[in-house]
């Protein structure tokens, strides 16, 4: 009886295909990236406006995308978002290019983008929000500073 | 408790305790997904808060639904994000729990309540053949319960390459004598969405896109979102290095194949079709055809089904350039018409006289003097 071995079965190649790569390792989609995102930092640096980069709009194989996150590296901040799925921000080691991927409640990437800027937009409080919590935070100290009142009170009547 | 449609979005959201970043990562997937400038996530989120829920009422006729199997499967922005927070969705047979009768006075009661103000969406092309008996619900045939439908419709999504192009239905030899929405409608703005199925993010971004902005995005000339559909596959796809090195798989099972390479000789019509597949991709960006190892089958173009064989190479087959052959134009008569009321006529006789030319010209384009 054949063995295992003598099933004539070849390995394919890996199904992960990749497309040629282009001079200097980086593919030309990563170059243009790179480019571009100087190009908003500098502006940045000049005063100009925050900016992103849609990863997600740009033909970029597996590979791009690593050679990509390689070539800009990680820095010192990386947040973690829970706010209906979890989204993962970190600043990469250029300073003021941010990596930004945000997950649905079943954990699959829905955006995936650079941002440009001193500070992620979405960390921000917003206003609106501040106004109600500063309200019930002074409802809570109400609260708690009517309770005190009325502990010392019953200390008091003891 | 104030009617659903009376809620603009902001409200149904602090209804439902989402939270303003989560809104604003709803919104950068949504502009990621519709392939918008991504810095118009924030200010959609804005956008959005004040905008008015409208109501949607979703008509299914000769259709397999296929598209709305793609519709439900949308991952930015779910199809559970979109019916809970952003439109009212007031009619839908499938998705429906109501049947019968019930479901019809929820049909006419929608209508009545929002009309000049609801969105229609419309999947599957409209038969007129045999006094349109080919497709009925409720006693009602398609072509009448379409032109109902429309009168109060702020705008008409046409969901598919059947509602948008005629699709399949229409393709040769068209025994039910289809036509698309266009051609049976031609007094209201219409989006035509097309896709064998369209792309899920396709429906929903485009559903969005028109909720958030309150007008019509920015058309092609068979009116379709440029957004999507503004670049051709073969633009936009990851295996354009193979081609523009020469390397092309010539089998399905060849070394080319295995290594990847491009597949125009083998059929790929990515050159010529516009769609979104090969950036949004399909199943939450998981995989396109290409991607899958097989050409594009221009299933969001016109009159694809009748094109010639989907394997053969475009510069062999006779398929020419993307949009040649568009029922649209072909059918402005029909569409002029039905705005006098005298579609089904007109109609039939645009069919006769594209019979004619089936038979004189068994592969091509329709004939352009209509």
């Amino acid at each position: 009886m054949s063995r295992l071995r003598d099933i004539p079965i070849h390995v394919e190649p890996s199904a992960q295909i990749e497309p040629p790569a282009r001079a200097g390792g980086l593919g030309g989609g990563v170059t243009a990236i790179l480019s571009e995102a100087a190009g908003l930092l500098e502006k940045l640096a000049d005063g100009g406006k925050p900016a992103l980069i849609d990863l997600r709009s740009l033909p970029m194989s597996p590979r791009d995308r690593a050679a990509l996150q390689g070539a800009l590296g990680e820095g010192e901040v990386r947040v973690t978002l829970n706010a209906d799925g979890i989204s993962t921000l970190y600043e990469t080691a250029i300073a003021g290019l941010w990596w930004v991927e945000h997950r649905n409640g079943q954990g699959d990437l829905i955006a995936e983008l650079l941002e440009i800027t001193r500070f992620p937009l979405i960390l921000d409080s917003a206003p609106d929000e501040i106004a109600t919590s500063a309200a019930a935070l002074r409802a809570l100290v109400h609260a708690g500073s009517t309770a005190h009142m009325a502990g010392e009170e019953h200390a008091t009547r003891q | 408790m104030p009617h659903d449609s009376d809620l603009n979005v902001g409200e149904m959201l602090r209804r439902h305790g989402v939270g303003r970043r989560a809104f604003i990562k709803f919104c950068t997937a949504t502009v990621s997904a519709l392939a918008l400038p991504p810095w118009m996530g924030p200010a959609m989120a804005d956008q959005l808060r004040e905008a008015r829920r409208p109501s949607v009422i979703y008509l299914s006729f000769q259709e397999c639904t296929g598209c709305f199997e793609s519709f439900t499967r949308s991952f930015a922005p779910t199809i559970e994000n979109l019916i809970f927070n952003v439109v009212s969705l007031d009619y839908d047979d499938t998705l429906m729990a109501a049947s019968g009768d019930a479901a019809e006075s929820a049909l006419a009661q929608a209508m009545q309540q929002n009309f000049g103000k609801y969105v229609l969406i419309v999947d599957g092309s409209i038969p007129t053949g045999a006094g349109g008996a080919c497709c009925t619900a409720g006693g009602r045939s398609a072509v009448d319960s379409l032109r109902e439908a429309a009168k109060g419709a702020a705008v008409i999504i046409c969901v598919g390459t059947c509602s948008a192009f005629g699709g399949i239905p229409f393709a040769n030899p068209n025994p039910t004598e289809a036509w698309p929405v266009s051609a049976i409608i031609g007094d209201k703005p219409l989006i035509n969405v097309s896709g064998c199925p369209p792309v899920p993010e396709v429906i929903t971004g485009t559903l969005l896109q028109y909720v958030t902005t309150g007008r019509l995005p920015d058309l092609d000339e068979q009116r379709r979102p440029k957004a999507f559909f503004g670049n051709t596959i073969h633009d936009r796809c990851y295996r354009r290095p193979f081609y523009d090195e020469g390397k092309f798989a010539k089998s399905f099972d060849d070394e080319g194949a295995r290594n990847g390479w491009c597949l125009y000789e083998l059929g790929c019509k990515g050159p010529t079709t516009y769609n979104a597949c090969a950036t949004l991709k399909w199943n939450g960006g998981t995989s396109f055809p290409i991607e899958s190892g097989h050409g594009c089958i221009s299933c969001s173009e016109p009159g694809f089904w009748d094109k010639g064989s989907l394997y053969a190479p475009l510069a062999t087959a006779e398929w020419g350039k993307a949009g040649d052959n568009s029922p649209v134009r072909t059918l402005e008569l029909g569409a002029a018409a039905a705005a006098a009321g005298g579609v089904i006529g007109v109609g039939s006789a645009g069919l006769g006289r594209w019979r004619q030319h089936r038979r004189e010209h068994p592969i091509g384009n329709p004939p352009e003097d209509e």
